[in-house]
């Protein structure tokens, strides 16, 4: 993609201009939209994001720019603005001389069925597959079907000698249910995604994802509103693990711990959980959402683990966090694309299985809630407050799983629902995700076990 | 090639083939500084730009668009619109007939001001904040400018062109009394350089994040509810898809079917106007090129009109509100630009909750049942006074539900930027709400 004698011309300009770390990303990325409501195309869309990110660092002070000229003179120009915008000096004597250390992809998340492999009409004849899945009952009014495919290219190199490329190719299916009885509507979403060709369609029938969503559209027009107040609740395995990536996941990120704005910041070897959770991210998942063979600053991703029976063990640090904590890092640098400037990042973060079955988890509930899906939340790092929908939703009562409830909202501060976990079920599973932060947003997965939270405000209905 | 160039080269292509194409050319410069106690810690400048294409072949619309603007590059996205195109079954696309639409510069004052000005507001409001009582730490302080420059042109005679741009100033903050912790933030976007204070920015920033520590839990009840305008704003902007002439048409919004009704209390009368001075928003044409002007979509609760484009005015039999928007890299919705709720004449609540923040409101909200379950943060009022703050609670109910329990607004508008749009609003005062704490 780039002439390497130009980066290393670039990179050194940037190293004489006063920075004491240069580091050029580059991206090329094909993306195609295809969305569908009720068996018509409603969206066709395909594009090519093409650019170069540029980043300094002056001690812990990042300069970064980022533009579509991609020319010898578009980089010479873009490091000499920076240089200039920093009250460097430009000195454009000179070539580069760094001796790359090359690192390519070895094809661990590559993709079996390219996508040029297929041509559009067979994706839409799997989208209409997932719509006649989706119907599975007269109510269900409204099917929305939609298939996302990135293929993207990068090279990362750096003024240390990284030259690292990674190809990555992630598709993933989304099927949204309207169904409608009355005046009642409620929607049913399902939405499997992996770093993966069109294999996926192998990996999830099409059929099953729709009548999944379908299902739970049917599910929640029978629900009644969710009831408020604080409640034990057992939350459901796969996307359930949402409620870590917000309550604990975002405070273990460099991004916040460095500059102790997070509760979790110089609590290494703290027991900060309850011993029954132990917490991982995992960037290495054989074709994992979240997963890459390199960060986005060209670091091989790894396995970190995070909490270890409740005590906290590492954080998830990126080259910036490194340098300003001193921790090592973790292959955590991501970004959504050459347009922001990388942070750390969660890549697949999930609950280690525990030993309890799944039905001891509700035997002891006299009243709680079973939240078996989630929606997305958020949380504010600097308090740990947190708040996240529950999509799919259900009563028990004297540890049976009774009438479906909806409109159930989860609010409270991550440190103390961590130390309220209660009971971890054998039943992990991970699900895909898209994680908002200071980088951009990026494929993550989230994952749990099937586990029991003594005690969390449930926002619903006051009745 | 530059967008324009790009621009020229894909109609002139589009011609020898025979297709109608609408083609977008977008360029954007940025500038940012990112501050945090005394130092710099990002800076940021940009060149980004691309273009957008929208095919019609056989009345089937197919979209695609590159950043790389090489004559490769630019004829794989006429392909690839074309290919987009041929998927649907439907023939019901068209691309309006174009016109002349001018070339326009709404550029406000003082972007030109030197970097080192720039940098040095980020760095006052860091300042000025973590001077501050209770004030723990400033999360980070930043200032942002965007210049926006949009190419329209069409084979069907649209050609205009303008410019627009912003600038921002804006900090976070942690603030702590006890062992009470609090986050919170505060930012200003203005048209004019010049607009950006901040002394102000750190005031209310610090003002609204440390009102609210040692907030005490909020008994589950109802209660009438006092929203400020950030969030009130947050609520408008997961629900003003309600009002898209799109979402109409493809039976996703509650609206439907229901012009000329009451769909809100007397006291609630929404616009549209992307032609307001200084908006943040405001543009001389949309992403089709249909002319800007205001649009009054209820007037005193009565349901009057929906945000529309030329394929949603057709479908519903409505006119064209000139609603068309649309990023080089995505293709044509409707959105809003400068969307306001109209001030009344003051409020005042005599016991109940003042609603200052919401949070989680991409998750919380749902545009197609309208309802909402949101976290918050707030006062608790009782003898008309502020008691207390109050926090560990969520506000839930249905957002059309709400709109026909507002029974008073502010006399003032704040204008907030939401996901694609900018909303402003003043107070907004509901009699009833449900409340779920401990």
């Amino acid at each position: 993609m780039l002439d390497r004698d130009l980066v290393a011309e670039v990179l050194a300009r940037a190293r004489r201009g006063g920075a004491d770390f240069a580091e050029l990303y580059v991206e090329r990325t094909r993306r195609r939209t295809l969305r569908l409501l009720n068996g018509e195309v409603r969206e066709a869309l395909s594009g090519l994001d093409y650019g170069a990110g540029l980043r300094l660092f002056y001690g812990i002070e990042v300069v970064y720019a980022y533009t579509n000229d991609l020319t010898p003179q578009g980089l010479r120009q873009l490091v000499d603005d920076l240089v200039r915008l920093r009250a460097g000096q430009v000195d454009s004597s000179g070539r580069g001389g760094l001796d790359f250390r090359v690192r390519a992809p070895v094809g661990l998340h590559a993709p079996s069925v390219e996508p040029e492999d297929r041509p559009k009409a067979y994706r839409l004849e799997r989208l209409r597959e997932a719509e006649a899945g989706a119907r599975v009952d007269g109510r269900v009014r409204d099917v929305e079907c939609s298939l996302l495919e990135w293929d993207q290219e990068v090279v990362v190199a750096n003024s240390d000698g990284t030259w690292a490329t990674d190809r990555r190719v992630r598709t993933r299916l989304s099927v949204m249910a309207i169904a409608q009885d009355g005046a009642e509507v409620q929607t049913g979403v399902s939405a499997p995604g992996l770093s993966v060709g069109l294999e996926l369609f192998d990996h999830h029938s099409p059929r099953e994802i729709g009548r999944a969503a379908g299902e739970q559209a049917l599910t929640l027009l029978r629900a009644r509103p969710a009831p408020a107040g604080t409640m034990p609740v057992v939350i459901g395995n796969g996307f359930g693990g949402v409620i870590f990536h917000e309550a604990l996941g975002h405070l273990l990120e460099t991004t916040a711990v460095a500059r102790k704005a997070s509760v979790m910041a110089d609590r290494l070897g703290e027991e900060v959980a309850s011993p029954a959770v132990t917490y991982v991210d995992d960037g290495t998942l054989p074709h994992g959402w979240g997963s890459s063979e390199v960060d986005d600053e060209g670091a091989p991703t790894g396995r970190t683990v995070l909490i270890e029976r409740g005590v906290l063990r590492g954080y998830l640090v990126d080259r910036w966090g490194a340098r300003v904590t001193g921790y090592a890092p973790t292959g955590s640098g991501r970004r959504q694309d050459y347009t922001l400037a990388p942070t750390s990042r969660m890549r697949n973060t999930f609950v280690e299985a525990g030993e309890a079955s799944v039905e001891s988890l509700f035997e002891g509930v006299e009243l709680g809630l079973y939240a078996k899906d989630m929606g997305g939340g958020q949380v504010r790092p600097g308090s740990g407050e947190y708040n996240f929908a529950v999509r799919e939703a259900y009563m028990i009562r004297k540890g049976r799983v009774e009438e479906p409830v909806r409109g159930a909202m989860l609010v409270g501060k991550g440190p103390e629902t961590v130390r309220r976990v209660v009971a971890v079920a054998s039943d992990r599973r991970n699900a895909p995700g898209m994680c908002g932060s200071l980088s951009g947003t990026v494929p993550v997965e989230v994952g749990q076990p099937h586990l029991l939270v003594s005690a969390i405000v449930v926002g619903g209905e006051a009745r | 090639m530059t967008p324009e160039e790009a621009k020229a080269y894909l109609l002139r292509r589009a011609r020898e083939r025979g297709v109608q194409v609408e083609v977008l050319g977008v360029w954007d410069r940025e500038l940012g500084f990112r501050v945090r106690e005394g130092s710099v810690e990002q800076v940021t400048r940009a060149d980004r730009g691309g273009v957008g294409v929208r095919v019609v072949i056989r009345e089937r619309a197919g979209y695609a668009y590159t950043e790389q603007l090489t004559p490769e590059a630019l004829d794989w996205t006429l392909r690839e619109a074309e290919e987009n195109a041929s998927l649907q079954r439907e023939a019901v696309a068209f691309l309006p007939e174009g016109r002349a639409l001018g070339h326009h510069d709404l550029l406000g004052e003082g972007l030109a001001a030197s970097a080192d000005s720039k940098l040095a507001l980020a760095l006052e409001v860091d300042r000025a904040v973590r001077a501050q009582e209770s004030v723990r730490r400033v999360t980070a302080a930043w200032y942002h400018e965007r210049e926006h420059h949009v190419h329209l042109g069409s084979t069907e005679g649209a050609e205009g062109s303008y410019r627009t741009g912003v600038a921002s100033l804006g900090v976070g903050l942690v603030a702590q009394a006890g062992a009470s912790l609090k986050q919170g933030y505060h930012a200003d976007w203005q048209v004019s350089f010049a607009a950006l204070e901040p002394g102000r920015t750190a005031l209310e920033a610090a003002r609204r994040t440390t009102r609210l520590l040692g907030a005490r839990r909020l008994p589950t009840g109802r209660y009438p509810a006092l929203f400020e305008p950030r969030a009130f704003a947050q609520l408008l902007g997961a629900f003003w898809v309600l009002w898209s002439g799109k979402a109409v048409a493809e039976g996703k919004s509650r609206l439907r079917g229901r012009l000329g009704e009451q769909v809100a209390s007397e006291p609630v009368t929404l616009v549209d106007d992307p032609t307001l001075a200084a908006g943040l928003q405001s543009r001389p044409f949309d992403a089709e090129g249909t002319p800007a002007r205001r649009t009054v979509l209820v007037e005193r609760g009565v349901l009057r009109s929906y945000l529309t484009h030329s394929q949603s005015a057709q479908a519903l039999e409505h006119p064209n509100t000139g609603h068309a928007w649309r990023s080089y890299r995505g293709v044509l919705e409707v959105a809003p630009t400068n969307l306001y709720l109209q001030p009344g004449h003051g409020v005042s609540l005599e016991r109940g909750v003042v609603v200052a923040e919401l949070m989680g409101v991409h998750a919380g909200c749902n545009p197609v049942s309208g309802q909402f379950s949101l976290q918050a943060l707030g006062l608790w009022v009782e003898g008309g006074e502020v008691a207390y703050p109050v926090e560990d609670f969520a506000v839930c109910g249905d957002f059309l539900e709400l709109l026909r329990h507002v029974v008073g607004l502010g006399d003032r508008l704040e204008w907030e930027p939401v996901p694609g749009a900018v909303v402003g609003t003043p107070t907004v005062l509901v009699e009833d709400l449900s409340f779920a704490g401990s």
